[in-house]
């Protein structure tokens, strides 16, 4: 078996691994993939749909298929860039390969995402009213594609320079949080005044939240959207594979 | 008589590579004395060769450098000057419990760390049932590995290692905590490891367990090799060491 065979199957492991730790101990085990998104989906329902009424046509579904692709992100990147320093035996007493790492946060995250889709999707079907659409079959597969090669670069790249200054992990949190609320995420981009409205648009989470949305809500996947994370995908790829090559032998020496 | 180890001049310093935080980025570090346990060079000018077949010891106090010695001889540290070839791949034995998951069964931390050491899951399940029957643990095989005692984590990383395709073993101190039972185990297993043209590296404070395996090896202390040869010679330059030093603690105490 090549040496790529190896490594997706040390990848596979890693991945494995997480989501058995994560849930096996629990009495309801892998339920709780599937029940945690479907609670947090069904209070943003009641609370939106009923409580605090906004004047947005299906402003919980916006929320919801929003919501959850940022999760992945956010708590992949975030994992991501602790993963030299949290998993030091691993960095210091056994030779894996180093990149390997974020790459399992990111994957193992999409993993969380994959089990909350069914739970989007009946939301879509039974709240809003829309039915299944063939065309998800390609748009979500190809938008999973995209935001895996968005956030790995990422994620390797913080987690390179948290070995060197260790404040990054606060900043890359700190960061997300505010993100979060720059990027339209609980209101449309309509409602940011117009002379704002192009810097928002630069965001490239924005381009990715809206990619989601747009092809949940609407059936679309905007290439114009996809073409900009695809663009930045690559140069953080390029930057962070730079980065890598010049300072992975010497992660060991600062953890 | 070929050489599977060899080390040429190899100088190793931490000193400059520390994770730094925001404030000393801006205010600056201060610079510290050199002692025992902080000094500039890890290592200095270390040189040794280790034939196929051979057991080579590495004896000194703590903090002499056996340790980052080791890390270089696996790759997860990279020297400063000098050059090193491992001719063979490598297994290493560094830590016990290093690659282990507390969470996960015996069984599913022997599919993961074995992938780790670089073998394909159809390798690992080829040889499981052999694993598994060296380390002893039967039954609890299917437990988490965080019910494991101190020994029997050793058991089982000891075991996986020994049944990789590996032709140089780099061995930490993890003998020390099995039962004196699965240690002449280990014991057995090392000679005939050897006579397989197997290379081993062992860094211990138990001179009857070096005198035992090994056939040469190293007395480090502050970085410096102070006396290479056979093994007997090495552990006499050691306890010549161990007095020069507690003789040094009288004066420093009596004065």
């Amino acid at each position: 078996m090549s040496v790529l065979g190896q490594r997706l199957e040390l990848l596979y492991l890693l991945v494995v691994k997480e989501l058995k730790v994560r849930y096996k101990s629990r009495f309801f085990g892998y339920l709780w993939a599937l029940a945690n998104p479907f609670a947090f989906a069904f209070v943003y329902w009641i609370a939106f749909k009923f409580i605090m009424r906004v004047e947005m046509e299906n402003y919980a579904l916006y929320l919801i298929t929003g919501m959850f692709p940022w999760f992945w992100l956010s708590a992949a990147v975030v994992q991501g860039t602790r993963c030299y320093v949290v998993n030091r035996s691993l960095v210091m007493k056994v030779t894996l390969p180093r990149a390997m790492l974020p790459l399992s946060n990111a994957v193992q995250e999409m993993a969380h995402f994959a089990f909350s889709l069914p739970v989007i999707i009946a939301f879509l079907m039974f709240a809003g009213g829309y039915e299944l659409d063939p065309a998800w079959l390609w748009q979500i597969p190809v938008l999973i594609a995209l935001q895996i090669a968005f956030i790995y670069p990422l994620a390797l790249l913080f987690a390179l320079i948290n070995v060197y200054v260790r404040d990054m992990e606060y900043l890359v949190n700190l960061g997300f949080a505010l993100l979060f609320f720059a990027t339209p995420m609980i209101y449309p981009i309509t409602m940011v005044p117009e002379d704002y409205r192009l810097y928002f648009e630069l965001n490239p989470l924005y381009a990715l939240m809206e990619a989601w949305r747009s092809s949940f809500l609407r059936g679309t996947l905007p290439w114009r959207h996809a073409a900009y994370i695809a663009a930045f995908a690559a140069i953080a790829g390029v930057a962070s594979w730079l980065l890598y090559r010049r300072v992975a032998h010497k992660i060991a020496d600062l953890l | 008589m070929t050489d599977a180890v060899v080390c040429e001049d190899l100088w190793k310093s931490y000193h400059f590579r520390r994770p730094v935080g925001l404030k000393t980025l801006l205010v600056g570090a201060s610079m510290s004395r050199e002692t025992r346990f902080a000094r500039t060079w890890a290592l200095s000018g270390v040189s040794f060769r280790v034939a196929r077949g051979h057991a080579f010891g590495v004896v000194g106090y703590n903090g002499s450098g056996k340790s980052t010695l080791l890390s270089l001889l696996l790759g997860t540290v990279h020297s400063d000057r000098g050059k090193l070839e491992m001719r063979g791949r490598v297994a290493p034995l560094l830590e016990v419990g290093a690659g282990f998951h507390g969470d996960l069964t015996g069984r599913e931390n022997v599919f993961l760390y074995g992938s780790i050491l670089g073998m394909t899951i159809k390798e690992i399940r080829d040889c499981y049932e052999r694993i598994a029957e060296f380390s002893e643990l039967e039954d609890a095989l299917e437990n988490p590995v965080r019910t494991y005692s101190a020994g029997m984590i050793a058991r089982l990383g000891f075991s996986i290692n020994i049944h990789s395709p590996a032709e140089i073993l780099l061995i930490d101190e993890v003998l020390a905590v099995g039962d004196a039972r699965f240690q002449e185990k280990c014991r057995r297993f090392l000679r005939a490891f050897k006579a397989r043209d197997g290379t081993l590296i062992v860094v211990s404070h138990n001179m009857v367990e070096l005198a035992s395996i090994c056939d040469e090896g190293i007395c480090l202390d502050m970085g410096h090799v102070i006396h290479a040869g056979s093994i007997q010679s090495v552990i006499e330059a050691y306890r010549r060491l161990v007095a020069a030093v507690e003789a040094g603690n009288h004066a420093q105490r009596a004065a």
